[in-house]
C-alpha cells in the first residue's frame, strides 16, 4: 500500500473539511431555497389574504365615503340646485377631504341622468346600475375604472331617494394607497381578464392579478446568511491559509526536518545526532519526540558504537592468534581470497616459516618454553618484515607471510632478513642449548594468482628446506614438483592408510655386509608403499611423517610389517634386519615394546635399530632406558645418519648404542680431493672405533669408497655398490674379491 | 357669587330631570318651504297659556347648536313650547352647520321668508303669543324680520349678542365690494366669491348672498332696534370680544333694554350660560 506522506495527509484533511464546508454550505442553501419557496408560498398566501383584507378595506372605505356623501348637506344642496354643481363637484368636494384624491364623484338625478358632465373626467351620462351593493369594472383606454354607485335620499333618515352620487376611481392605485403591503407587491397589481363587467366588490379580489414579494424578513435573513456566508468563506479560506501555515511551521517542517535527520542517520548510522539544543521545535509533542528519538539515538548509538568496538574485537580476536597476536589460519584465509580477488594484484610472494624441530623443544623444554619460542619468533619476524606485511601464524610453529606485489628477490631478502633475526636472537634464555633455525619456503606466483597452489609450492619449498642438506631457504620451481607428495592428498592417505594396515608397506631390504669380507650381516629395510599403479618412496613417506607427527604409528607399521616379512622367512631376512626407529619412537613405549615382541618372536634373527634423529631426541634418559632395554634383550642398536646434523658426537657419548652409522654426506669426503676432510673421516672414524663401536659405512657406490672405508677400519657397510654384490645369489661374496 | 354659581348648578340639574321626564314630548319637526325645500326644527310644546318661543341660531348654524339646544331645554322645562328651526341656507333638510367655505346661495331675505313660515306653522298650532329670541346674526336676522313683517303673534324679543354682519373690510373697501357685486349682479353674472363675512374669513358666495347680508350693517341693525313696536331685551355678554366698540352703549342708546351678563363670551356658556337662562325666563316671566 501506499504510504501517504504528511503533507498529502493534511492537504487530505483539508479538503475533507472544507469538503465538508462546502455540503454543509450546500445543504444550508438548499434549506434556505426550500425556506424561501415556503416562504413564497406562503407569501402569495399572505398576499391574497392582504389583497382581500384591502378591497375590505376599499369596501369600507367607499361605504364609508358613499354614506358621507349621501348624507352631506351640500350634496343635497347641489342636488336640487345644480347651478353650482361643478363648482362643488371640482372644488368643494376635494376642500372637504369626503373624496380622497384620486376617486371622481357624480350626481344623478332620481331617474338616473347626470346632473351635469364632466368634461374632464368621463362619467356615464345615465346610471345603468342603481344596485348600491354591486359595483362596475369598465376598461376605458386600456385602463380599469371602478364605478360605484349610490343613492342620495332626501334626508338622512328618508327611504325617498333624492338622486344618486357614482364614484369612480382608480381600483389599482387605491388598492395600492391601502397599503403597505408586507408580502403583495402592489407594483404588480392587476386584472385578470380586460373586460367590463359588474361584480360584488368582495369579490373584486378573483378578478385581480398580482404576485408576491419576498418576505422581507426572509430576504433580510437571506442576505445576512449570504453576507455571513461570504464572512464564513472568507474565514475559512483564511483559517485554510493559517492551518496550512502553523501545520508548516509546527508539524510539516518540524517533521521533515525530523524525518530528514532521520532519513541521514539511516544512510550514515556512525553519524552523530545533532546536537538537541541546536534545533526546537514550537509544538511540545514533537519536541518531546524529537528528544526522544535523539535521547534513543544517543542511547542506540552508544549502544552501536558498543556493539561496534566488540565486533571489532571480536574481529581481530577472530583474526588474531592468542599467543603471539599476529594474525591467525582464518585472517590468512580471508586474506589470500582478498588477494585472488584484487585485479589490482599483479604478483604475490607467499613465504612460510617453520620451526625446525619445534615438537623436539617443546617434548624436550616443556610447553611454555615453547609457547616463549613460538612468541619470539613472531616477533623477530614481525620486527623484520615490511610495513604492510602481515604475518600469520597457521598452526604450531608454522607461520606465513603475504607478500602481494612483491617479486621473488623480495621476498627472499625479507626471507633471510627473518633467519638472520632469528639467528640472533637469544632463545638461551628460554633454557634452550640447541639452536632454533627457520625452514622458509617460498612462492611465486602472477596473475591469475592461485593462492592455493602458491601454497602448495610454498609447502614444497619448505619440504625442500627441511631436507638434510639444502638451504634453509628454499623457493619453489618446478623441479621440486617430486615432493608434491608431501602435499598430494593422495600420498598422505596411503601413508595413513599404511599406518593402519601394515600390509600395504613394501620393503626394499638392502643389505649391510660385514668388512673386509663383504659377508652379509643382515637387511636394513627401506620402506616403501604401494599406492595404485606406483611406490611411494622413503623420502616421501618420511617427510609425511615428520610433517603429519606420524613417527610413532609409522614405526609400529613398519615393525609390524617386518614381523610379518620375518614370519614369511624371507630369505633376505635370514641374517637379520634393520629397522629404522624415529626419536619419538625410540621414547615410545609402544615402539619399544613391539621391537621387544618381535625380538622375542625371532630370537635367532639378528634385529638392528636404527635410531634415526637423535637431535630429535627430547627424552634422552628415556631414549638411553629404552636402548638398554632393546640391548639387553638381544638386539642391537645403530645410531643412524652419524654426520648429518642429526646425530652428533654428544648423543654417541650419551647413547649406549652398538654401531655407529657414518652418513653417506661423511662417507662421500673419503673420495674428495682435501685430504683434511679425508682425515678427519678418518680420524673421526678411528676414534669412535677405538671407543669400542661398530661403524657402518652408507652410500658405498663404488669399489673405491669401499676400500676406502675398509681401510679406514668400518666393521659394515652398505649401499648401491654393495646391494649387486649382495643380490649375487645364493650368497654374498666378499668385495675384497671383486 | 358663590349662591348664584350654586344655584345654577341647581337649576341645571333640574333642567337634565325634567329633561329625562319630559323629553318624550320633544319634536322633530320638518317644513316644507315655498320653494320646495324642507327645513327642520325641533318642537316643544308647552303649557298653552304660556307664550311660545322662537329660538333662532347664529350664522351658518342649526338649532342643534349648544346654546340654542340648552335654551330650549330649558325653556321648555320651564313649561313654555319652543320651536327652534334650521334656516334651511339652501339646503333641503339641512341638519349640518354650513362650512364657510360650502357655497353659499342663501340671502337674509330667504331667512326671513323661512321663519314668517315658521311663525305661521306656529300660529297653525295655536300659538297666539310668540317671544322670539335670537343669537348673534340670528338675532340681527330676527331683528330686520320684525322691521320687515311686524307679525302681530310676537310680543316680546329677545336678542342675545346681537351682532351686525361683521366684515374685516373697512367702510371704503367694503363699499367698493358692494358695488363690484352689485355691478356683477347687473351683469348676470353668478359666479361665487370668497369674502369675508361674519365670522367667515373666505365665505364662498354668490354676489346675492354677499350683497344680502352686507346690508346687515350697524346702523341698519340699530335703525331696527329703534323701530321695534315690541318690547325687547337685549341680553349681552360683558366679555364679548366681538362687538365692535361702544356697540352696546349704542343699542342701550335706543332705550331698550339691555342685561350684561357679566365676563360672558359672545357664545353666552358655560356658567354664563344660567345666567343667561334666569335672564330670559325672567323675561319671559315678565311677557306673562
Amino acid at each position: 500500500m501506499r504510504k501517504l506522506k504528511l503533507h498529502q495527509l493534511y492537504g487530505l484533511i483539508l479538503l475533507l473539511v472544507l469538503a465538508l464546508w462546502a455540503a454543509l454550505g450546500l445543504y444550508a442553501h438548499l434549506s434556505l431555497r426550500h425556506l424561501a419557496q415556503r416562504s413564497e408560498a406562503e407569501a402569495s398566501r399572505q398576499a391574497l389574504v392582504e389583497i382581500g383584507a384591502a378591497v375590505a378595506e376599499l369596501e369600507r372605505r367607499l361605504e364609508t365615503i358613499t354614506q358621507q356623501l349621501a348624507a352631506w348637506d351640500e350634496t343635497r344642496q347641489h342636488l336640487n340646485n345644480p347651478e353650482y354643481y361643478p363648482l362643488w363637484r371640482d372644488v368643494r368636494v376635494r376642500h372637504t377631504g369626503l373624496l380622497p384624491e384620486g376617486m371622481r364623484v357624480a350626481l344623478y338625478r332620481p331617474d338616473g341622468t347626470i346632473l351635469a358632465r364632466d368634461a374632464q373626467v368621463l362619467m356615464p351620462a345615465r346610471l345603468s346600475l342603481q344596485d348600491p351593493r354591486r359595483v362596475m369594472l369598465r376598461w376605458e383606454q386600456g385602463k380599469a375604472w371602478l364605478y360605484r354607485v349610490f343613492p342620495i335620499p332626501v334626508h338622512p333618515d328618508a327611504r325617498v331617494i333624492l338622486g344618486y352620487g357614482l364614484i369612480k376611481l382608480d381600483p389599482l392605485a387605491e388598492l395600492r394607497t391601502l397599503g403597505p403591503y408586507r408580502y403583495a407587491d402592489p407594483a404588480s397589481f392587476g386584472f385578470r381578464h380586460h373586460a367590463d363587467t359588474t361584480l360584488v366588490l368582495s369579490a373584486l379580489t378573483n378578478h385581480l392579478r398580482l404576485s408576491a414579494r419576498p418576505d422581507p424578513s426572509l430576504q433580510s435573513i437571506l442576505q445576512e446568511v449570504h453576507r455571513l456566508t461570504q464572512y464564513a468563506v472568507i474565514l475559512a479560506l483564511a483559517l485554510a491559509v493559517l492551518f496550512l501555515v502553523t501545520l508548516r511551521q509546527l508539524v510539516v517542517r518540524p517533521m521533515h526536518r525530523l524525518s530528514a535527520e532521520i532519513g541521514a542517520l539511516r544512510d550514515d548510522p556512525q553519524r552523530e545526532a545533532p546536537d538537541g539544543e541546536a534545533i526546537r521545535f514550537h509544538l511540545w509533542e514533537l519536541e518531546q519526540l524529537r528528544r526522544t528519538f535523539l535521547d534513543y539515538h544517543h542511547r542506540l548509538y552508544s549502544l552501536h558504537r558498543e556493539v561496534q568496538r566488540s565486533s571489532e574485537l571480536f574481529y581481530r580476536q577472530a583474526r588474531q592468534d592468542a599467543l603471539t597476536g599476529v594474525y591467525n589460519r582464518r585472517a590468512f584465509d580471508e586474506d589470500r581470497m582478498a588477494i585472488e580477488r584484487d585485479k589490482r594484484v599483479s604478483e604475490c610472494t607467499l613465504i612460510l616459516f617453520d620451526c625446525d624441530h619445534f615438537k623436539a623443544i617443546n617434548d624436550t623444554y616443556g610447553h611454555p618454553v615453547g609457547d616463549l619460542v613460538i612468541q619470539a619468533l613472531a616477533q623477530c619476524l614481525t620486527s623484520v618484515l615490511r610495513a604492510d606485511d602481515r604475518l600469520y601464524r597457521l598452526g604450531g610453529d608454522e607461520f606465513a607471510s603475504l607478500m602481494p606485489g612483491a617479486s621473488i628477490e623480495t621476498a627472499l631478502r625479507v626471507a633471510e632478513r627473518c633467519q638472520e633475526q632469528v639467528r640472533r636472537h637469544d632463545f638461551s634464555r628460554y633454557g634452550i642449548t640447541e639452536p632454533v633455525t627457520l625452514s622458509i619456503g617460498l612462492a611465486h606466483g602472477a596473475a591469475p594468482l592461485d593462492l592455493t597452489q602458491l601454497h602448495r609450492h610454498a609447502d614444497l619449498a619448505m619440504y625442500r628446506a627441511k631436507q638434510p642438506g639444502h638451504s634453509k631457504i628454499a623457493v619453489y620451481e618446478e623441479a621440486l614438483g617430486r615432493l608434491a607428495a608431501l602435499v598430494d592428498n593422495r600420498e598422505i592417505s596411503a601413508v595413513y592408510e599404511a599406518i593402519r594396515r601394515p600390509e600395504l608397506l613394501q620393503f626394499r631390504y638392502q643389505p649391510v655386509v660385514r668388512l673386509p669380507g663383504l659377508v652379509p650381516a643382515y637387511c636394513e629395510a627401506l620402506c616403501r608403499i604401494r599406492c595404485e599403479d606406483r611406490l611411494i618412496g622413503p623420502g616421501a613417506i618420511f617427510a609425511i611423517v615428520q610433517n603429519r607427527r606420524l613417527d610413532v604409528e609409522f614405526d609400529l607399521a613398519v615393525i609390524e610389517a617386518i614381523r610379518r616379512d620375518l614370519a614369511a622367512d624371507l630369505a633376505e631376512l635370514r641374517q637379520g634386519v634393520s629397522i629404522n626407529v624415529s626419536g619419538p619412537g625410540l621414547v615410545s613405549d609402544q615402539v619399544i615394546a613391539a621391537l621387544l615382541h618381535l625380538k622375542a618372536q625371532f630370537p635367532q634373527r639378528k634385529l638392528v635399530v636404527e635410531i634415526t634423529e637423535t637431535a630429535l631426541i627430547t627424552q634422552m634418559d628415556k631414549a638411553t632406558a629404552n636402548i638398554a632395554r632393546l640391548r639387553a634383550a638381544g638386539c642391537l642398536v645403530a645410531l643412524d645418519d652419524f654426520g648429518s646434523g642429526y646425530s652428533s658426537l654428544r648423543y654417541l657419548a650419551s647413547m649406549p648404542v652398538d654401531m655407529v652409522k657414518f652418513d653417506m654426506s661423511l662417507i662421500h669426503l673419503l673420495v674428495k680431493e682435501d685430504p683434511r676432510e679425508r682425515l678427519i673421516v678418518q680420524d673421526i672414524a678411528q676414534i669412535i672405533a677405538t671407543a669400542g663401536y661398530e661403524l657402518v659405512a652408507e652410500g658405498i657406490e663404488t669399489p673405491a669408497l669401499l676400500e676406502q672405508v675398509i681401510a679406514i677400519g668400518f666393521s659394515h657397510a652398505q649401499g648401491y655398490h654393495l646391494d649387486r654384490i649382495a643380490l649375487k645369489p645364493p650368497t654374498l661374496k666378499p668385495h675384497s674379491a671383486a | 357669587m358663590h349662591s348664584k354659581l350654586w344655584r345654577g348648578w341647581v337649576r341645571l340639574l333640574l333642567a337634565m330631570i325634567l329633561w329625562t321626564t319630559l323629553g318624550a314630548t320633544a319634536e322633530p319637526v320638518t317644513l316644507t318651504l315655498d320653494h320646495g325645500l324642507v327645513a327642520r326644527a325641533e318642537y316643544r310644546k308647552g303649557a298653552a297659556d304660556k307664550p311660545a318661543v322662537l329660538i333662532l341660531h347664529g350664522f351658518l348654524q342649526t338649532h342643534a347648536y349648544p346654546l340654542v339646544h340648552n335654551l330650549t331645554d330649558a325653556l321648555a322645562s320651564a313649561g313654555y313650547s319652543v320651536l327652534a328651526p334650521t334656516l334651511t341656507l339652501g339646503v333641503t333638510h339641512r341638519k349640518q352647520s354650513l362650512p364657510c367655505e360650502a357655497i353659499h346661495t342663501h340671502t337674509h331675505e330667504d331667512n326671513a321668508r323661512e321663519l314668517n313660515e315658521w311663525l305661521q306653522w306656529l300660529s297653525a298650532r295655536g300659538h297666539s303669543r310668540i317671544v322670539l329670541i335670537g343669537h348673534s346674526m340670528g338675532s340681527a336676522e330676527l331683528l330686520l324680520y320684525l322691521r320687515t313683517h311686524r307679525p302681530r303673534a310676537v310680543v316680546h324679543f329677545i336678542a342675545l349678542s346681537l351682532v351686525e354682519a361683521q366684515t374685516d373690510l373697512d367702510s371704503d373697501r367694503l363699499q367698493k365690494l358692494r358695488s363690484h357685486l352689485q355691478r356683477k349682479l347687473a351683469r348676470g353674472d353668478r359666479g361665487t366669491e370668497v369674502h369675508p363675512l361674519s365670522f367667515c374669513r373666505r365665505l364662498q358666495g354668490t354676489p346675492q348672498t354677499f350683497l344680502s347680508y352686507y346690508a346687515i350693517t350697524p346702523q341698519r341693525v340699530q335703525s331696527a332696534i329703534k323701530s321695534l313696536r315690541i318690547p325687547a331685551t337685549f341680553i349681552m355678554g360683558g366679555g364679548d370680544d366681538r362687538l365692535s366698540a361702544g356697540w352696546i352703549e349704542r343699542i342701550r342708546r335706543t332705550g331698550q333694554r339691555v342685561v350684561i351678563i357679566p365676563n360672558a363670551s359672545h357664545f353666552l356658556d358655560g356658567e354664563h350660560e344660567f345666567d343667561l337662562i334666569d335672564v330670559v325666563l325672567e323675561t319671559l316671566r315678565q311677557v306673562g
